[in-house]
């Protein structure tokens, strides 16, 4: 399926509201044009809960349902049965976010892949919880700021690196895991399509920038993303049955620079840091495209001089 | 006692120009307290930020209910909210607007200084920020706190958080906007009336809190009832698409978050439905052949 031959029809409608530039909204937007009407949606709590639904008010088209942060998997496996029980053909999907994936809702997912459940997991991932006012999450990548990994002058950030989900959701042995990118539609509709398709535990899971968190332009929002994948911050994949797939290579290795200095979460990281993080990086990159050797991007000379926040940037975006 | 209400959207300022205010009030030797009023606000949803000034100390705790003074940072509230409800009657109303104060319909005759806040702000701080230009025209209107209190007090606290050279900036604006305000007469025409809401009594509440679709006095509830949610008046820039170069790729139809890119496939055909349009840019940023421009104002 092309962009063009995408349905008309908006089942998650206009009037949310969402942050102006939103990539949560988006890749929702999106992915629920492509299910269909024969959807039902279980949401945690997250942002999409408060802009997709605000009692007695709602965006959705389609069933939606909503309880607790820890249970998306629990959840999405009782709607399914129940649906089987009355013999409705229905798609039981999840958007739970990277807190409510990485964190609290881990158990539950894992027990829902464990069994094999017939559901569609979908992790929206930003990077921290954004909804209570971004807190570090497992999401959260090294360096960045949040406020419980605030910036001072001993420790500047986040100090873990973010934590390998994809390993651990693929590990469950389920049918299908992919990750997708709101930057690169047709890979975008691809996975979301066979994922559709597909019997069994299925998990999607979605790059998607948050412009009050990551401190962006709101019309950044896609290129941030190319970025995070032409810088190898982001891999598009997806494990079929045990078989690893790469769908998208970029042509060469950009600089993880590039990537975090658009971003205000990142601007104050230090040269040491940045050389961290870029070396994480080179692994990952490595171990994705089966690539030998450290490529030369590794080498490059990253800036002598400090990258403290900008003057500008504190204006448009605050501390 | 002097009382504050701020009407803002979420990302202008409210909360920082309501503790600004009251750190200029203690500058001068009052006493001042200053809090939010906490919701699910996002970016660009309406926001309610309160401040008391007052020569002895302040017990009062509760939200402001008959405001003295009502700043208004974002004109486009005027059509979804009463801003004047339980305003004094010797009150004041200052306001961000492009309008003089007699044409601005408060519904109510009322003092009013206005402001064009987001052309000071896009000037000098080169966002539309507005709640430092606000300060000024309010210390203009009101009288009650000396500009020069203000400017102090900004560059304290912007100075403390942002860098020194922030906080001068943004003194300025507010100077600025304080030598631009113009202090009149509201209009008083128009008659706002209050939302009603969705208020079911126990018997009518459906078991587990189930919704269908359904029309109430309040309007609509359940699935899809956001459509009635309007939220054009979150945007500061709007995007215009030129039909000439526009190739129908559909990847701002894909790429916009709000759904209000709409494809008319008979007719092969893109729409904006502004009504939606919260003005990220994303369409505009990432159209290949660079036919969508944002333009500030309404279209």
């Amino acid at each position: 399926m092309r962009i063009k031959d995408l349905p008309d029809e908006n089942l998650f409608v206009c009037g949310h509201t969402a942050c102006p530039g939103c990539g949560v909204a988006l890749s929702i937007r999106n992915a629920i044009r492509i299910l269909g009407k024969d959807t039902s949606v279980y949401v945690p709590a997250s942002c999409a809960v408060v802009f997709g639904s605000t009692y007695p008010y709602g965006a959705w088209k389609v069933p939606f349902f909503h309880t607790a942060f820890e249970n998306t998997g629990a959840c999405l496996t009782g709607m399914q049965a129940a649906f089987e029980k009355k013999g409705k053909k229905v798609i039981s999907v999840g958007f739970a976010g990277d807190g409510g994936t990485y964190d609290i809702g881990l158990q539950s997912m894992s027990g829902a892949a464990e069994r094999n459940d017939d559901v569609l997991y979908i992790c929206v991932d930003n990077e921290a919880y954004m909804n209570t006012g971004i807190q570090r999450s497992g999401g959260t990548p090294f360096g960045a700021w949040t406020t419980t990994t605030p910036v001072g002058s001993k420790v500047q950030g986040n100090r873990t690196f973010k934590k390998n989900l994809g390993e651990i959701v693929a590990a469950h042995d389920i049918p299908y895991y992919a990750t997708l990118s709101i930057g690169h539609p047709l890979d975008f509709i691809k996975k979301v399509e066979k994922a559709k398709d597909i019997k069994g535990f299925r998990f999607l899971h979605m790059f998607t920038p948050c412009v009050p968190g990551w401190k962006i332009d709101p019309a950044k929002t896609i290129e941030v993303t190319k970025r995070a994948v032409e810088s190898g911050m982001w891999t598009l994949y997806e494990v079929e049955n045990g078989e690893k797939r790469i769908t998208h290579k970029p042509g060469k290795m950009k600089s993880v620079k590039d990537y975090l200095m658009m971003q205000g979460r990142f601007r104050h990281m230090s040269p040491e840091d940045l050389k961290k993080l870029q070396g994480w990086v080179c692994k990952k990159w490595n171990l994705h495209y089966k690539e030998k050797g450290a490529p030369e991007i590794c080498e490059i000379e990253l800036p002598e001089e400090h990258h403290a926040v900008t003057e500008e940037h504190r204006e448009m975006h605050g501390p | 006692m002097f009382e504050l209400r701020f009407h803002g959207r979420g990302g202008q300022g409210a909360v920082m120009a309501a503790q600004t205010i009251a750190e200029a009030a203690v500058i001068e030797g009052n006493y001042a307290v200053a809090f939010p009023f906490f919701g699910a606000e996002r970016r660009g949803a309406p926001v309610l930020a309160f401040a008391r000034i007052d020569s002895k100390k302040i017990y009062s705790k509760t939200q402001v209910y008959a405001p003295d003074c009502e700043v208004v940072l974002d004109d486009s509230l005027l059509d979804t909210i009463d801003v004047v409800s339980g305003l004094k009657p010797d009150g004041i109303v200052v306001i961000n607007s492009k309008d003089k104060p007699e044409d601005i319909d408060l519904g109510k005759e009322i003092r009013t200084g206005a402001v064009d806040a987001t052309s000071v702000a896009l000037e000098i701080l080169k966002a539309p920020i507005t709640n430092t230009a606000i300060l000024g025209a309010l210390a203009k209107a009101t009288g009650i706190i000396k500009i020069e209190s203000i400017e102090e007090a900004i560059k304290r606290r912007f100075g403390e958080k942002l860098g020194a050279k922030v906080g001068e900036r943004n003194a300025l604006a507010a100077r600025t906007a304080y030598d631009r305000t113009v202090v009149g007469k509201s209009k008083g025409i128009k008659k706002l009336e209050t939302k009603k809401q969705w208020l079911p009594s126990y018997q009518e509440l459906p078991v587990g809190g189930v919704l269908v679709e359904g029309r109430t006095e309040a309007g609509l509830i359940g699935p899809g009832s956001f459509v009635e949610n309007k939220v054009f008046g979150w945007a500061t820039f709007r995007p215009v698409r030129d039909k000439e170069k526009c190739t129908m790729c559909l990847l701002c139809w894909f790429y916009c978050p709000e759904g209000t890119i709409v494809r008319i496939s008979d007719r092969g055909d893109l729409m904006t439905n502004y009504d939606y349009c919260k003005g990220c840019g994303i369409c505009a940023n990432e159209c290949p052949v660079d036919a969508i421009k944002m333009v500030r104002g309404k279209t």
